[in-house]
């Protein structure tokens, strides 16, 4: 974190292939299994919209698709539209980048937002570890870890 | 805020506490996934926590200041490097947690110096070993020690060439 914005770093070391890793993090078949029975809905393409739908169709987050360089990179700008306080933040950004690394594929997720002591990236601090360790799990086991198969009830 | 370093990292495992545990402190098992690192910490609070290198060097030693098994550990971190040793010893506290059938481990690693050499270090080197432990305890793989330090060779020229940059 700096003066003039928030922002959360994960690391994580996956023993798959970029190109595997790449198709977990935008099919939704993977995603329902490891981030909370969630899709995307995007086409892939720089300046495409991003949408991210929670199993009932309605949309928990939405942006565009800033960057994008197939197994190596993704760039989304990020606005939760559930909150009307993190929406009122305005947008994030958040980037994952992907690279061999011997048998393994390093992961760093990057989620900043230009403002000082955002209450959506301390929300969002808590559950990219989760997600992200659910991830490792199905590439590596075939299974995602068992809290991250359903979206909570409630929200 | 405080200006002191503090590196803090949170990783959900498959397994139990009692394993997450026996596998942070029992030699034989870090061994497997800490890229061959002996490390022994299962000693009560007081006693002596020490980490060997695959070559059998001592790299690391300290005292254990917290043992509550399988829920939390403390001890001090002293790496014994010519380059590390002049900096005062650190501290690295577990705490193990189950949440809904799965454990979270918290890893926090505080109480350095500002400006801290070791600090970096420490930041790359704990997303490899931590990754490796949940590899390890969920499909027991073991991890080849040559992509640790291929890892942590890489993460310092990235971090070397972002300070060019800056």
């Amino acid at each position: 974190m700096n003066s003039t914005g928030s922002s959360f770093v994960y690391v994580t070391y996956i023993r798959t292939t970029p190109e595997r890793l790449w198709q977990a993090l935008t099919e939704p078949e993977f995603t329902r299994q490891f981030w909370a029975d969630t899709v995307q809905d995007c086409d892939w393409k720089v300046g495409s919209s991003w949408k991210l739908m929670i199993p009932d169709g309605r949309v928990a987050d939405a942006g565009e698709v800033l960057e994008i360089e197939p197994h190596r990179r993704l760039v989304l700008s990020w606005q939760n539209q559930f909150k009307p306080e993190l929406k009122a933040e305005g947008f994030s950004r958040l980037v994952y980048s992907l690279e061999q690394q011997g048998e393994m594929v390093k992961l760093t997720v990057t989620h900043q937002i230009g403002r000082p002591g955002s209450q959506f990236i301390e929300k969002v601090s808590g559950g990219w570890p989760i997600i992200l360790s659910s991830l490792k799990s199905l590439l590596e086991t075939g299974e995602s870890l068992e809290a991250t198969r359903r979206w909570p009830e409630g929200i | 805020m405080s200006d002191k370093p503090k590196f803090v990292y949170v990783i959900y495992i498959a397994s139990s506490p009692e394993k997450v545990f026996e596998a942070l402190t029992n030699p034989d098992l870090t061994e497997k996934y800490w890229f061959g690192f002996r490390v022994a910490a299962a000693g009560p609070a007081g006693s002596t926590f020490t980490a060997r290198s695959p070559g059998g060097e001592k790299f690391n030693k300290g005292v254990i200041l917290e043992s509550d098994p399988p829920r939390r550990l403390a001890y001090t971190w002293h790496p014994q490097y010519d380059h590390d040793k002049h900096e005062r010893p650190s501290r690295v506290t577990f705490d193990i947690e189950s949440f809904r059938g799965q454990v979270r481990l918290t890893i926090v690693h505080d109480d350095f110096d500002v400006g801290s050499k070791m600090f970096e270090g420490i930041s790359r080197g704990w997303p490899a070993v931590l990754s490796s432990l949940k590899s390890f305890l969920e499909s027991g793989q073991t991890s080849d020690p040559s992509w640790f330090y291929e890892a942590v060779k890489k993460a310092e020229e990235e971090a070397q060439a972002d300070r060019v940059q800056a």
